[in-house]
């Protein structure tokens, strides 16, 4: 369910259909600070695995986006968070093939590099949280 | 959330399905279940996957889409995945998704050309 939009907005994550609103948010977002039809499509990719991820270990979370800009550089941070179960092997999460849900074990290496940046803090028993950045290109 | 409509259209002894710009997972698992129940009703031979209007695909999208080629399979039929966009072609190779074992083309006449001569060479 999108909480609110524009450059910074919010998405709760409760069921699959939000998964679809977090692709529609991100792209929104994406194309309105100008990013490139590639761009926008890794940046929409990364959006759903998260997103994906915290429906499917958590079963609900939040979704934030917001404008970025610092030393003359522009882009976008998603900041995916969730009171879920957290990762007890961080390391191992961010291998490919690697998964405790059943899943192909892509979804974080994956969009690790569609983005420029991501960082992974999670404490077993509290929650997840996932940010990813993507600058744009001059 | 109910799935969106899909069509499976049936020419010849192809079945044709266009993939919604955005599809949710529900849509993605009843266009599976759709094109299995076409496969056995038409007894078909191939399936073209129409995905040029699909703007980005995830994890979830691939493992069903690779699954339906390869159930196709076990019923006889082969699989051509046509139209893929540029950027998600770009995406999808650096994600590290494959489509397992659907063949591809650039565009639906593409895809039927070539179900069409794999019929002809099998005789």
């Amino acid at each position: 369910m999108v909480l609110s939009q524009g450059p910074d907005g919010r998405v709760a994550i409760e069921s699959e259909g939000d998964i679809v609103d977090v692709r529609k948010a991100a792209r929104g977002a994406a194309e309105t600070l100008g990013f490139g039809v590639t761009d926008v499509t890794r940046i929409v990719t990364a959006a759903s695995e998260l997103a994906r991820n915290v429906y499917l270990y958590a079963s609900s979370g939040i979704l934030q986006w917001r404008r970025l800009e610092t030393g003359g550089k522009v882009g976008i941070e998603l900041k995916f968070e969730d009171n879920g179960p957290g990762i007890a092997d961080i390391e191992q999460a961010m291998k490919t093939g690697y998964s405790t849900g059943g899943g192909l074990g892509m979804g974080l290496p994956g969009a690790k590099r569609l983005m420029d940046e991501m960082e992974l803090g999670s404490e077993v028993g509290k929650g997840t949280t996932v940010t990813v950045r993507k600058w744009l290109k001059r | 959330m109910a799935a969106e409509n899909i069509s499976v259209i049936k020419v010849r002894n192809i079945l044709m399905v266009t993939v919604p710009p955005d599809p949710d997972d529900e849509t993605i698992s009843a266009l599976q279940e759709q094109v299995l129940r076409a496969m056995e009703r038409y007894e078909a031979k191939g399936l073209v996957l129409d995905i040029s209007t699909v703007e980005a695909l995830d994890s979830f999208f691939a493992r069903t889409v690779a699954e339906t080629a390869q159930m196709v399979a076990l019923m006889g039929g082969r699989t051509v995945i046509a139209g893929m966009r540029p950027s998600v072609a770009v995406t999808a190779t650096q994600f590290g998704l494959t489509l397992g074992n659907a063949l591809t083309a650039l565009d639906m006449d593409r895809a039927l050309d070539m179900l069409d001569e794999m019929r002809r060479e099998r005789g």
